[in-house]
């Protein structure tokens, strides 16, 4: 990038440009993420409140306990069926989008953002009252006797990865077809004028160049499940746990912020490890 | 084949749809819990919603917190974007990630950290807490946008006005100022959006004397169902459609994304 200046005014300037902003992150970012830290590593008991102590017992029952090792994993599993479903239903929007042109395009576009911009609490309203047993789903099923009785898809996982699916399929699309309109289309014809067919061109070309946007939809979509807290309160109530809402559970209602604080600790770095691979990923298919 | 994958689209297009279109329509239904086709046209709903003091009063603080961290957010933003575009600085991508980092975090995470912090300089249930906490997770967002708009114009214009005598001040007011403005305008709506949106945080921060709109909708929502919920919904989703669209597709596009 150019930069401004023939003259620079001070080579200070940009440090004070930042400054407000660095100070911000400062206080309401580092800081709270230290104490947060700190925390998870004291004690608590019931009645005496915090106890400031170093341990690692709030981990140790986080990934030992059997009750919570089934919501870690459970949370896992969430995530991968969420992202498998945005994935199958991603790619076929994303391949449409980045072929349309024109009008056709902006109208496509148009739907695929609207979710983006409405807030996920109203979405996730919406599903409930699709969802519900005598919801518009349920009462469209029974009346024409596709079923004898409601489905249960309130208050379960079902629900759940439907309602997650819907939310955070834009993000799949829109990096999915950010990679397929980076292919070079010359590739395409090189393949026909030796021979290929759709197929073929589609396996051996079309989805390995994807792969990048493919990659990284996936990773934006299972941190999303993986961190998602609204959907999953509404939608399943207090029958389904994930690690978001026992967070808010141990923070809100049971006031045990060490034990919280460790859970948070522990998904803030799984999030951070999974954009690290990502990036390493990126960089070395750049390179190679 | 072409026929099967239209098909298929049109159906995970509707998928994609269905909630709005269903919160949207039970806004205009008659009966008295929201439900799927609605019976009979009415607006009743959004006359309900507006005799509600609760809902109007949290409109009333979601409206003045946004408008107070847009302020701030647009500001820090938008002197950070300057700096990172318009100047040689050592460890520049680093710091640009540093800057877009909030958004990275889980909500729930950046929650509680806000909380126990909060709680030790006595900010939690005050507004100023609650404009801290969103200023935090909106600068990103106007960062992002200033800096694309800043990358589109050329830098000679500065040089030039700089080479015919002008002060950096002067530079800054009349040449770089004024061609960032659309991206600054942008970034501020998108910031708005986010903030007036955000619901994890707040819930944590907020207290019962600053219950912002999407607490009171997400509290209604488990609690009770209310097609004035529906209604007060329809009103946002409009709204943000047309103030968010125009920014979206100009500044956003799939490559900023």
């Amino acid at each position: 990038m150019q930069s401004w200046s023939a003259k620079p005014p001070r080579s200070l300037a940009p440090w004070a440009l930042l400054a407000p902003n660095l100070l911000l992150l400062l206080l309401c970012l580092a800081g709270p993420l230290l104490l947060l830290g700190r925390i998870s590593l004291m004690g608590y008991e019931a009645g005496h409140g915090m106890i400031p102590i170093w341990q690692l017992s709030n981990y140790s029952k986080f990934f030992f306990d059997p009750f919570y090792r089934a919501i870690l994993g459970g949370t896992f599993l969430l995530g991968a069926e969420v992202t498998a479903l945005c994935l199958l239903l991603g790619f076929p929007l994303a391949f449409a989008l980045s072929r349309a042109r024109g009008l056709q395009r902006a109208i496509l576009y148009f739907c695929i953002l609207m979710p983006l911009l409405t807030s996920t609490v109203v979405r996730t309203f919406g599903w409930m009252i699709l969802l519900g047993n005598n919801g518009f789903i349920n009462h469209t099923l029974l009346r024409f006797h596709l079923i004898a009785s409601p489905l249960h898809l309130m208050y379960n996982v079902t629900g759940v990865i439907i309602a997650l699916g819907e939310v955070l399929l834009p993000f799949m699309v829109l990096s999915i077809d950010t990679s397929l309109l980076n292919i070079n289309p010359s590739y395409y014809e090189a393949a026909r004028n030796l021979g290929a067919r759709g197929p073929r061109i589609f396996f051996r070309i079309t989805l390995p160049l994807a792969l990048p946007g493919i990659v990284s939809g996936c990773v934006l979509v299972f941190t999303g499940t993986l961190s998602a807290f609204v959907t999953p309160t509404l939608i399943a109530g207090a029958r389904i746990k994930v690690m978001s809402t026992i967070i808010y559970q141990q923070a809100m209602a049971l006031l045990d912020w060490p034990f919280g604080s460790a859970i948070a600790f522990t998904l803030l770095l799984a999030i951070l490890i999974l954009f690290a691979a990502t990036l390493r990923f990126s960089e070395r298919r750049r390179t190679s | 084949m072409r026929i099967l994958l239209r098909f298929l689209n049109g159906a995970i297009l509707l998928y994609l749809a269905a909630p709005i279109l269903v919160v949207v329509a039970t806004a205009f239904g008659s009966s008295a819990y929201p439900i799927f086709p609605p019976q009979n046209f009415t607006l009743q709903w959004f006359h309900q919603f507006w005799g509600n003091p609760e809902l109007r009063d949290a409109l009333r603080i979601s409206a003045l917190l946004s408008s107070v961290s847009t302020i701030l957010a647009t500001s820090i933003g938008t002197l950070s974007a300057l700096a990172l575009v318009r100047y040689r600085l050592p460890g520049k991508t680093a710091i640009s990630a540093l800057l877009l980092s909030p958004i990275l975090f889980p909500a729930i995470v950046l929650a509680l950290a806000l909380l126990v912090a909060f709680q030790r300089v006595g900010l939690t249930q005050t507004f100023t807490g609650l404009v801290a906490a969103h200023t935090l997770l909106i600068t990103p967002f106007v960062i992002r946008l200033v800096m694309a708009s800043l990358a589109e114009f050329d830098p000679s214009l500065e040089e030039a006005a700089q080479n015919l005598g002008a002060t950096w001040s002067r530079t800054f007011f009349r040449i770089t100022l004024p061609l960032a403005l659309p991206g600054i305008l942008a970034g501020a709506v998108f910031a708005f959006i986010m903030s007036f949106d955000e619901l994890v945080v707040t819930l944590l921060l907020a207290g019962p004397e600053l219950q912002t709109l999407p607490i009171r909708i997400f509290n209604y929502v488990q609690y009770s169902s209310d097609p004035s919920i529906s209604a007060i919904s329809t009103c946002l989703i409009v709204v943000w459609l047309a103030i968010g669209i125009p920014v979206y597709t100009r500044f956003l596009s799939v490559k900023h994304l």
